[in-house]
């Protein structure tokens, strides 16, 4: 077979016109996308968000430009070489195979197109999984279908979420039940609130306002309530100037210490009746409330606490973390007191959001795992 | 042994005829279909050994001090399954060289040593007394192990099968494709077994 | 003129078997590769009508950011089995099963598959496994979608695990198509057929079989899992029995993201036998095209974790699986960039087929593009689980694969019945499909970008305008698949006759006869170039008999 059979290709005046056309029609594209007023319809709550909004332009200009160039050769190609009336029925094309240098270019470009976009999402991926010590972490919880929001030193769960301006945030994210997610799209962030795992992201609030949260994963017949738009559990985060949030940081430390006290009047262990306790209700709680620190597994199995498994029936460790006998009244004492040690920090029952029935089934539901 | 008494139907000049073309084709074809059948078995088991190692190492309670595994008793029984790798090779090296006895002994062989081994499958599920629902020691033990057996258990029907096929003079000592394949498959589950003891009873 | 292979005799080019007679072994089990592939065709548009009026309930629902159709459960239950049909009983089946029976075992002058009564067993799980996903609707069908994330699909209802088996079977029944068409094309090519000569068609899929093959089996696993999970608490994926909700995750994208590729390189081969023929050009940069289709294929198994970049996995992890997928653009633009430059100094005769292949063209470029918008990261952050991805799928199954689909419909429709679908009423169709295609899914990019997420039977109203919009342009592109649907059905006896080559193509199944006879060749041919210069005579000999009324193949005598 010849090696080199195709004829030399000469184009003509009026496809470099079109080609000067499309090139002005993608450069006016980019210059649109560089100065397109996204923040007028979606502002910049954090920092991050400006980062992602540049590479969304980037990739927005970069994209409509490609997608301009193509479809334009689409419909010149189209027009251009259209078989009118008179071509005879088996006229053909010119019988071009193969063009190796322009091969080489159209491989060549976007490999560094891809080479720079590849950079520039590495370098806000960084901010957003590696960020700098000395935080404010804040953890969400998904429910069916509301979210609630842990502080620390704050007891309990609450249904706000506010966060201080010009202060770094971790935010921790886990579900009670089944798979949610938290996005809040001034943020441009969102990740997966997975039952029996915590995921992480870090920000810097920049803007002050009220921003809406949505869950965008689908997590049973309500998934379409769970935003802010709803009356029913509106869902916002709210981003206070510093004074302002520490005055509501004040105001629910107070608040929730006074609702917790109105859900357990404290009672001694050994005033529960500890023998009494429902285990299919304490499996319930525990997957809602234990299980993202805690696995069904030996004491070596630690997520952030020790795994549980015959925490009251395992010779291996007949003492619990705090150096007490693996008894229920020493268990129940440390789901009401809570725990703080070397691997992590349990909240007390108040700060868990626990009433004394729910002590009890827990403990029960805690002697079944032998 | 007695199946090695059976007579052997076909046996006469045609048994060592040359194969004609569409047979050479057909070979062919009846090969490679079978060997990326293979794979995709493998990949069915490489699916439950990644759900496996993932489930082991996602930190949620693997049974560190839970159920015991024998692996005096898994030992043995993989002896016993690799000899039945043995003994099929060499029946089909023995039906290659053209004597049908010696071939049907080995296959017997054979059989008797899977049969041996699904037994000894069965003492090790009796001592481990776990049970499938229990946590996911006993999701990846007993779905992986148990996948395992079952293709034990078809390939004791299948080389039995094949068996009676050549007693009955199916194959020719020329035109032998379905015994390679027989023999093919009972080496894939030795395979996978070298692959399931490791994991479960060395790592 | 070089020596051309030719068979050594006796051997399966020569070797026919009796043509069947009666209904029910002519028509019903058929073992025959086209029949089988009718039969793929016309199960897979039934199935796509059911989906199709999924569809539309979906989208009248969505005209009211209340919902008020139906109940949140029923809406649910929709869309999970409006995706699960449109995947895996309408495009995948159409694509492999359909056309791929259809044509290539013809395009690589062989006259049936390897293991023709395996093909038969294919395709006859999958009928009743399209029946038993629609039985589930009895029994509370799944509702956590196509991808039936636990632990909501452990929460489901009893229908959730006929979900899973009736997606087995199908699973099934890909894996042995997969093996039986890469079995076929590795061994049963006609003498002279390299691979540097094989239709683009074909080598599409060549590359979707061992996908089929390798990738099914993997889902395989995942729907077994499941299936025990739900039926005998067998603790694979529930959180709180130490089991992992992300496992299913990584299970099911192992065959879910490769079997993006199965949705689309087969559509790429029609594309690229689709060009050239209406362009009277060869295909720009063949070698480029057929290789970019394998560093798809190859690529495509190492990025599934993409779909899980807010899943919650290592973030060491996020990195490759990013680089991966943003690598896939570049064969990807390749083979566009060919597509477009094969148009250029064509001659080209717009037909149906041919708008549907340009039309092609432009959107699914479209909904390449937002696909590397999505493998950036910090981007899918923003945009993952949002009605972004609703848009960018459907320009890669809808504006790629069905665009491609009903581009080969106009196409190969000769093969089957030997008749022409009516062009004007095509044409009117193409325009109405691509209208009603963009403005359905087109808003869905900024609804996604805006705040509203997916599978939702009720949102916030604020969105409601632009749903609307969508909503009626679904109707427009619903009026043009059923006046294809009816141009299909009256020109099965009314259309135009075709003869065997009504498009002067120049691949092998245009050289025979319209319909297609029985055993395909009278003699298989010998091969001595690839089929696209269309400046010069046919690169085949031995067709001389095909077209006249020489006799037929006379069958073994067994």
């Amino acid at each position: 077979m010849p090696e080199n059979r195709d004829p030399v290709v000469h184009l003509d005046r009026q496809f470099w016109i079109v080609t000067a056309v499309l090139g002005v029609l993608a450069l006016i594209s980019i210059l649109w996308w560089v100065w397109a007023p996204i923040t007028s319809i979606m502002p910049e709550a954090v920092d991050k968000a400006q980062q992602i909004d540049a590479l969304f332009r980037f990739l927005a200009a970069s994209g409509t430009a490609l997608f301009i160039f193509v479809c334009g050769y689409i419909v010149y190609f189209s027009l251009a070489f259209r078989r009118h009336a008179g071509t005879p029925e088996n006229a053909v094309g010119i019988q071009i195979h193969d063009n190796n240098k322009l091969e080489m270019w159209w491989t060549i470009i976007p490999t560094v197109f891809v080479v720079i976009m590849a950079i520039f999402s590495l370098r806000i991926w960084a901010g957003i999984e590696f960020s700098p010590s000395n935080t404010l972490v804040v953890e969400a919880i998904g429910h069916q279908w509301y979210y609630t929001f842990r502080y620390p030193n704050v007891n309990g769960e609450v249904k706000e979420m506010h966060l201080p301006l010009g202060q770094a945030i971790t935010l921790h994210v886990t579900s009670s039940d089944v798979i949610h997610s938290f996005w809040i799209p001034a943020m441009r962030l969102k990740a997966d609130m997975v039952p029996g795992l915590i995921n992480t992201f870090e920000f810097t609030p920049t803007r002050p306002g009220r921003y809406e949260i949505i869950c965008t994963e689908f997590c049973g017949t309500l998934h379409g309530e769970m935003h802010s738009g709803t009356t029913q559990n509106p869902a916002y985060v709210y981003i206070d100037p510093p004074a302002q949030y520490a005055s509501w940081y004040a105001r629910t430390e107070r608040e929730q210490i006074q609702a917790s006290n109105a859900i357990s009047a404290p009672l001694s262990p050994n005033q529960l009746n500890l023998s009494r306790g429902d285990a299919g209700a304490g499996a319930k709680l525990f997957a809602a409330k234990c299980s993202a620190c805690h696995a069904v597994g030996p004491f070596d199995q630690k997520i952030v606490g020790p795994g549980l498994k015959g925490v009251l029936d395992d010779p291996a460790h007949p003492q619990l973390v705090d150096g007490d006998k693996a008894t229920p009244e020493n268990v129940a004492k440390i789901l009401q007191n809570g725990f703080k040690g070397s691997m992590g920090e349990m909240p007390t029952q108040a700060g868990n959001g626990l009433n004394n029935k729910d002590i009890v089934n827990l403990v029960a539901y805690l002697k079944t795992l032998k | 042994m007695a199946v090695a008494s059976v007579s052997h139907g076909g046996y006469s000049g045609a048994m060592t005829e040359e194969p004609d073309q569409l047979y050479v084709e057909t070979r062919e074809l009846r090969i490679q279909g079978f060997l990326l059948f293979m794979v995709s078995d493998l990949v069915l088991f490489s699916s439950f050994i990644f759900a496996y190692l993932y489930l082991r190492n996602s930190g949620q309670g693997w049974p560190a001090g839970g159920p015991k595994l024998d692996i005096a008793l898994a030992a043995v029984n993989s002896i016993v399954l690799f000899g039945s790798g043995a003994t099929m090779h060499f029946a089909l090296e023995n039906w290659k060289h053209r004597n049908f006895t010696k071939f049907a002994n080995w296959i017997v062989m054979t059989i008797i040593l899977g049969a041996g081994f699904l037994t000894g499958q069965v003492l090790e599920y009796m001592h481990i007394g776990a049970r499938w629902s229990s946590g996911i020691f006993g999701a990846s033990f007993y779905t992986l192990t148990g996948m395992h057996g079952l293709h034990v258990f078809a390939g004791i029907i299948y080389l039995t099968v094949l068996l009676l096929q050549a007693a009955q003079g199916k194959y020719t000592f020329t035109k032998y494709t379905g015994l390679t394949l027989g023999t093919l498959y009972w080496h894939f589950v030795d395979v996978i077994w070298v692959v399931l003891f490791s994991i479960f009873y060395l790592l | 003129m070089t020596a051309v292979a030719t068979h050594a005799g006796g051997g399966l080019a020569d070797h026919v078997h009796p043509e069947p007679q009666g209904f029910i072994r002519k028509y019903v089990f058929s073992i025959d590769h086209k029949i089988i592939g009718i039969q793929y065709m016309i199960t897979a548009f039934l199935f796509m009508i059911l989906g199709g009026m999924l569809a539309e309930l979906i989208r009248i629902q969505l005209m009211k950011a209340s919902g008020g159709l139906m109940t949140p459960e029923t809406y649910n239950e929709v869309y999970s089995v409006h995706g699960s049909t449109m995947v895996w009983l309408v495009i995948i089946p159409l694509l492999t099963g359909g056309f791929g029976n259809l044509i290539f075992p013809v395009q690589i002058g062989a006259r049936d598959v390897a293991f023709p009564w395996l093909n038969m067993l294919s395709f006859w799980l999958f009928p009743p496994a399209g029946l038993m996903l629609y039985a589930s609707f009895l029994m509370g069908a799944p509702t956590a979608g196509w991808t039936e994330y636990p632990p909501m699909s452990l929460l489901g209802g009893a229908g959730t695990s006929m979900w899973a088996a009736a997606i087995f079977l199908i699973g099934v029944s890909s894996t042995m198509t997969g093996i039986n068409f890469l079995v076929t094309i590795l061994k049963m090519r006609a003498p002279g057929m390299t691979f540097t000569r094989m239709p683009l068609f074909v080598w599409g899929q060549f590359v979707t079989a061992p996908l089929l093959m390798i990738a099914t089996t993997a889902l395989g696993a995942a729907l077994a899992a499941l299936f025990v999970q739900r039926q005998f608490g067998v603790a694979f994926f529930d959180p709180t029995r130490g089991g992992s909700p992300l496992l299913w995750q990584h299970m099911f994208w192992f065959y879910s993201h490769p079997a993006v590729y199965i949705m689309i390189l087969p559509a790429f081969g029609m594309i690229s036998e689709i060009l050239p023929t209406f362009s009277r050009k060869p295909i720009f940069g063949y070698k480029m095209i057929a290789f970019s289709s394998c560093a798809i294929a190859i690529l495509g198994f190492m990025v599934w974790a993409h779909h899980m970049f807010t899943s919650g996995m290592a973030p060491a992890l996020q990195l490759p699986f990013m680089v991966l997928t943003m690598l896939i653009a570049i064969p990807t633009g390749v083979k566009i960039f060919s597509w477009v430059t094969t148009l250029w100094g064509g001659v080209i005769h717009m037909t149906t087929s041919m708008l549907f292949a340009i039309g092609f063209l432009a959107t699914f470029t479209l909904g390449g593009i937002t696909g590397v918008f999505l493998a950036a990261v910090p981007f899918d952050l923003h945009a993952h689980g949002t009605y972004f991805i609703v848009a960018h799928l459907h320009y890669v199954l809808v504006g790629g694969s069905l665009m491609g689909i009903l581009a080969g419909l106009f196409y190969w429709y000769p093969k089957m019945s030997g008749r022409l679908m009516n062009e004007k009423l095509g044409k009117w169709s193409f325009w109405l499909f691509f209208i009603g295609f963009n403005g359905t899914f087109l808003p869905m990019h900024w609804l996604g970008m805006w705040g509203q997420p997916r599978r939702v039977a009720m949102y916030d109203p604020q969105f409601q305008a632009w749903n609307q919009v969508c909503t009626y342009f679904s109707f427009v592109m619903t009026a043009a698949l059923i006046l294809i649907l009816i141009n299909a059905l009256w020109s099965m006896r009314n259309g135009k006759r075709s003869g065997p080559n009504p498009w002067n193509a120049r691949t092998l199944e245009w050289q025979i006869p319209s319909p297609m006879p029985y055993y395909n060749f009278k003699h298989v041919p010998s091969v001595f170039a690839a089929p696209y210069d269309f400046a010069e005579p046919l690169p085949y000999r031995g067709l001389e008999e095909e077209l006249t009324g020489a006799p037929p193949p006379v069958p073994a005598a067994h």
